[in-house]
């Protein structure tokens, strides 16, 4: 059987890559630094496979088809259309076909019923993480899109549910694969809205506490009273708990935060000891 | 609620020769996607209050950096639309 040798989380902010010249030294060592403490834990698990949690910014769907959770099952996937993320150094990302398509069945029979795709552009947010942690070899990807860009979003207990069904998934893969699951995105930030640029500290780091020592139902009641007043970008905190899910919802370590203005976000790295 | 054809308009653009061809003639690609009027003066007024509440934000955000406004314009122009950002521009 699969094993699940890890679990990360990791902000995917675009100006880090299109804004870097224009970013301090400091900034830009606490960027640097932040990377490489989420690699070097990355590399510590040695995944074949890394289920990457993120968002669609808009290049695979659109209002005509827009899933909630979408699953990449293709054997390849393809590199980031931004053409910002022109020196990305994959075109082609590899993906595990086998374990994408037990994860959807798998899903279906425990309560979630996924989309799936056999061709998945990957953007920014799940070509940044992988590309800053400087992971060579690539592991395989499979990709899982969660809609948090264009309302209505996963509840928050779907996420941390869901996490759990890909848990669940990969232990019951029939072969010996190490995997990984890496949530992507966050911490709070607004963007394109009256308030871009803000940052919520205090949610974030609540957040955080909630992870590493909270209860479900304060996590959930948390959310439920603030993290719409967080910022649209807040939304992408739904695939820190749905890694959270997979970890068991214990473990959490936090590698690094702060409150990063000149680059729209709550910086945020985790991992999760399984 | 969103307006579709704004929307796609947004999202079309993200194919960058589409954005070079909206930058040297945007009345001709408008003409292709059917905005009823009062909307497409707002494009054309680049009115980013008007329009905020009409698409997702982070194709309006998009679309501003495409159709060349500076970030500082645009954040001017969406802050001071509101807490929600927005005015309609529906009709």
């Amino acid at each position: 059987m699969a094993e699940l040798v890890g679990v990360f989380a990791a902000s995917h902010a675009p100006l880090i890559v299109r804004g870097w010249e224009g970013l301090t030294p400091e900034s830009r060592q606490r960027v640097t630094d932040a990377f490489a403490g989420l690699g070097k834990r990355i590399k510590a698990a040695r995944p074949d496979v890394l289920i990457v949690v993120s968002p669609d910014h808009w290049v695979n769907f659109f209002l005509d088809n827009l899933p909630s959770i979408c699953v990449g099952v293709g054997e390849t996937h393809a590199g980031p259309p931004e053409p910002w993320l022109g020196a990305f150094p994959h075109r082609q990302v590899a993906g595990h076909a086998p374990l994408a398509q037990h994860l959807v069945e798998h899903a279906h029979t425990h309560g979630f019923e996924p989309s799936l795709a056999y061709q998945l552009k990957l953007d920014h947010g799940f070509c940044i993480p992988l590309w800053k942690a400087a992971l060579d070899p690539l592991p395989a990807i499979v990709p899982v899109v969660i809609n948090t860009v264009e309302p209505p979003f996963p509840a928050p207990q779907r996420c941390l549910d869901f996490g759990a069904c890909i848990a669940g998934a990969v232990r019951s893969f029939p072969g010996a694969l190490r995997v990984g699951v890496l949530g992507s995105g966050g911490l709070s930030h607004s963007i394109g809205e009256a308030t871009m640029g803000a940052i919520d500290e205090a949610f974030d780091r609540e957040f955080v506490r909630l992870l590493a020592s909270g209860t479900r139902a304060a996590m959930l009641e948390f959310l439920e009273q603030r993290l719409e007043a967080a910022g649209n970008g807040t939304a992408e905190i739904r695939n820190w708990l749905t890694a959270h899910g997979a970890a068991g919802e214990r473990g959490f370590e936090l590698i690094h935060y702060s409150a990063m203005p000149e680059i729209y976000v709550g910086h945020g790295f985790a991992a999760w000891r399984v | 609620m969103r307006d579709y054809w704004l929307s796609k308009l947004f999202f079309d653009l993200q194919i960058p020769a589409a954005a070079a061809e909206y930058r040297a003639n945007r009345a001709a690609v408008l003409d292709r996607y059917p905005l009823k009027p009062a909307l497409r003066a707002a494009v054309q007024a680049d009115d980013v209050a008007a329009l905020a509440p009409l698409t997702n934000p982070y194709l309006l955000r998009f679309y501003f950096l495409v159709a060349g406004m500076s970030e500082a314009e645009f954040l001017k122009r969406i802050r001071a639309g509101g807490p929600r950002g927005a005015r309609s521009a529906q009709g």
